[in-house]
């Protein structure tokens, strides 16, 4: 290769000299680029193919040498393994050492965790347990609130069949009621019936009375006629012969001589059913009259000693206040509770006369001094005068305070009031003449017989006794122990003027003496109530007291 | 310029036979056969060889593997240097195959550098490049350059491919058209006989009064020896490539179309045959 290069370069060489430039340029290039083909060939293509397949065959054997290798491969592997030396076998067994250190390691952690899911199951059995118990509890808990409510229900059903049972029970009693009422307004049909047979029967008899009177009267008149009698031929005038209406004014009135100051009880006993509000001998006789609570007036007649009943008056609607008698003792006046005032003559039961007007209760009704007029004094402040044969009233004067008594003179009516004043009408103008004050609600008047007196007992437990000619001239009357027992207690004169008589609030009579003007006689003991009204006998021998308790009291000297 | 190319392939594609053995000291199981291979010219020793270091794995213990070493009669081979330059400098007029004897065991420290992989080789690679450009273009060319392009000269020369290398490396192969030539020619000039590895200097291809310089101008100026005078018998060889351009060649066209891959041109200067 290296003579090939000379040779080359040197003719290269001689024939750059001779050529151009260019021919140069283009001959070292030539030359360089023949070089190197043949640099080529002799470097490289000669022994491409050599090397290629020799390349080749190598990596073939190299092939067929790892497939040997393969098959043999286990049993060359043992041989491989048994033929190793001694060092690796201690290696090997320092690492099954270190393998079965880490088995066991692990061993030791899965006995752990075996442990911790062990306790984890104990854990959840004990909850079981616990939720197992709690429900028997609770299922036990239900099987007693099913047990309660079975009671209820029952109890309930109980309640429901007594609840109808009673309701049955309403509607017998119902019925029953309702035929009780039916019967219970037949029976008051029978009673009104019967009321009315009974008021028929006494319209009967009072007809027959009429008609037995009238009987008799004809009878009379026809004696009478029958008679032959002298008839004056001169008609007097002024006199007109009236039947029995029309009585004598005038008639003989007994005169006290002298009252006896009474001493002892002659006789007590319960005169009415309830208690006694007034009692008033009669003027001529021994005829006493109570009148109370009970609504009707008892006559009694004084013999012996004793009280014996001789009628009863009826006809009031409530209690009685007052009584009078009137101048000949055959008629009865007495103010009623029931805002009227009651006329009787006394051979009639029946009150012949009814005097209404007044609109709250008579507290007194008195005769005028003429029997046609009567006076009434009422709590509805006034007083009223009426006429008995028209049984009207005639005139009201108010007197601008409750009246609790009414007296009349001739001349003027004189009314003692709740607002502590004794007043004085003159009856024609019914105007007030005089005013006497008290320092006490005045509780009763009464008058001396001589009407020159008057008396009134008033609720400061006093009794005041005013001149009825001067009248200013006033005594009054105490006594230790005396008290006005309520406020209509009536004090009164003896008969003779001289005495004073009032019953007290202890259940004694006090009886003073005018002239005196001191305390006579104490009469306790016999009455165990307050004494509303005190009663002397026109004889002055007799002292009738009567009290709350309906107990009458006669007294005498004896 | 069909030339030309052919030039250039011809100067990519040169393969030298080769014969690997192992040093018969080494210790192995077996018999060790030798190992033949083809090397590329361009290419470095330890980035070919690893088929050869397979083969003679095959047959030894990995504990008496050390780092492989190559040697040509004594002379431990630096791999940094291309093969065709090698060879060249060693073994050009001897027989082929190029018998190489494979070590594995007493690297000589002091010879050779350490080649541990691939990337080492890279390294010195586009090193070599980049001194190269700065010769030629002031290192204009290979900086404006990306770093894939960088990688794809590598990987040219790794795989052997022609055309992947040259698609870059004709743009450090080309000159500003007034200059008339790379600045300096990169060039070293290997001897057999110094204790200088290479002479490397700064040459102009064109002179100052624009005369081209040529192939002798380069060598009257550097190496003047190696140059024959017209009498006497010619002393030395100047081989590029296994192959001795003349010296009229013009130097810039050597430089374009017969450096190597790393753009120099390596030049031997080995004592002509005495036949």
């Amino acid at each position: 290769m290296a003579a090939l290069g000379v040779d080359c370069s040197e003719a290269s060489e001689v024939e750059g000299n001779n050529f151009s430039c260019q021919k140069t340029a283009d001959s070292w290039k030539r030359d360089i680029i023949r070089q190197l083909k043949h640099r080529d060939k002799s470097q490289k293509s000669m022994f491409q193919d050599v090397i290629r397949s020799y390349i080749s065959l190598l990596e073939r054997t190299n092939q067929q040498a790892l497939i040997t290798k393969g098959i043999l491969g286990s049993g060359s592997r043992h041989l491989a393994s048994s033929s190793d030396s001694l060092p690796s076998l201690i290696s090997k067994n320092d690492d099954l050492k270190k393998i079965t250190g880490e088995l066991a390691y692990q061993v030791v952690e899965l006995q752990q965790e075996i442990r911790i899911k062990d306790s984890v199951l104990e854990g959840q059995a004990v909850r079981m347990c616990e939720v197992q118990r709690s429900l028997q509890g609770v299922q036990s808990d239900y099987g007693g609130l099913a047990a309660r409510v079975a009671e209820v229900t029952e109890g309930n059903r109980q309640l429901k069949r007594e609840y109808d049972a009673l309701l049955e029970r309403h509607h017998d009693m119902d019925q029953t009621f309702r035929v009780e009422k039916v019967r219970g307004q037949e029976l008051l049909e029978d009673l009104i019936k019967r009321k009315q047979h009974a008021a028929v029967r006494m319209n009967s008899r009072n007809e027959r009375r009429v008609r037995a009177r009238e009987a008799s009267l004809q009878k009379e008149l026809e004696t009478a006629g029958k008679l032959n009698v002298t008839i004056n031929v001169k008609k007097r005038r002024g006199n007109s012969v009236c039947l029995s209406l029309q009585e004598d004014l005038y008639a003989p009135v007994g005169i006290c001589v002298a009252a006896r100051v009474p001493a002892r009880a002659l006789h007590v006993l319960d005169a009415h059913e309830l208690g006694i509000n007034a009692v008033r001998f009669s003027y001529s006789s021994n005829l006493l009259a109570t009148g109370g609570t009970d609504r009707s007036i008892k006559l009694w007649d004084v013999k012996g000693g004793m009280l014996h009943n001789r009628g009863t008056l009826d006809g009031s609607n409530e209690g009685i206040t007052s009584i009078e008698f009137d101048p000949t003792g055959t008629r009865v006046l007495a103010g009623s509770y029931d805002k009227s005032a009651l006329f009787w003559r006394l051979d009639d039961s029946v009150p012949k006369l009814t005097l209404t007007g007044h609109s709250r209760k008579v507290t007194a009704a008195k005769f005028k001094c003429s029997m046609r007029h009567v006076v009434t004094g009422s709590a509805d402040r006034t007083v009223k005068i009426w006429d008995l044969h028209r049984a009207a009233c005639i005139q009201t004067i108010e007197v601008l305070s409750y009246c609790s008594d009414v007296v009349c003179s001739e001349f003027f009516i004189v009314s003692g009031h709740y607002d502590r004043k004794i007043r004085f009408w003159d009856s024609r103008a019914a105007s007030c003449t005089q005013e006497v004050p008290l320092p006490g609600k005045v509780t009763s008047l009464d008058i001396s017989p001589d009407h020159r007196q008057l008396l009134s007992c008033s609720r400061d437990e006093t009794l005041h006794v005013v001149d009825l000619r001067m009248n200013s001239c006033r005594i009054c009357f105490r006594a230790e122990g005396f008290k006005c027992g309520c406020d209509n207690t009536k004090a009164i004169f003896s008969p003779d003027g001289s005495y004073l008589a009032a019953g007290s609030a202890d259940g004694a009579v006090y009886i003073w003496n005018i002239n005196t003007g001191n305390l006579e006689t104490r009469l306790p003991e016999m009455h165990s109530s307050s004494i509303n009204a005190v009663a002397w006998s026109g004889s002055g021998e007799y002292v009738v007291s009567v009290d709350k308790s309906r107990r009458a009291v006669l007294w005498s000297d004896i | 310029m069909a030339d030309d190319k052919d030039v250039l392939r011809d100067v990519w594609f040169g393969r030298i036979p080769t014969c690997f053995t192992l040093y018969q000291d080494e210790v192995t199981e077996r018999e060790a056969e030798p190992f033949y291979l083809l090397l590329p010219r361009v290419s470095y020793l330890t980035l070919v060889t690893d088929k050869v270091k397979k083969h003679f794995l095959k047959v030894m213990k990995a504990e008496d593997v050390e780092e492989i070493w190559f040697e040509y009669e004594g002379t431990p081979l630096k791999w940094h240097y291309p093969i065709g330059l090698l060879f060249d400098l060693h073994a050009s007029n001897t027989s082929l195959p190029w018998s190489i004897t494979v070590h594995f065991k007493n690297f000589p420290e002091r010879d050779l550098l350490h080649c541990p992989c691939n990337s080492v080789i890279e390294a010195h690679f586009m090193s070599s490049i980049k001194e190269a450009d700065a010769l030629k273009h002031k290192s204009q060319v290979i900086n404006d350059m990306q770093k894939k392009d960088h990688k794809q000269l590598w990987m040219g020369l790794q795989n052997d491919k022609f055309d992947q290398f040259w698609a870059i490396n004709r743009k450090l192969m080309e000159y500003p058209t007034e200059e008339g030539g790379f600045r300096y020619i990169p060039f070293r000039i290997y001897l057999t006989m110094s204790d200088r590895p290479f002479i490397q200097k700064l040459f102009r291809p064109i002179s100052p009064d624009g005369h081209t310089h040529t192939l002798g101008d380069l060598l009257k100026e550097v190496y003047p020896v190696a140059i024959a005078s017209d009498d006497e018998a010619k002393r030395y060889q100047v081989v590029i490539h296994g192959i001795e351009p003349l010296l009229e060649t013009p130097l810039q066209w050597l430089s374009e179309h017969l450096s190597h891959p790393d753009n120099f041109l390596h030049i031997s200067v080995i004592p002509a045959p005495s036949d």
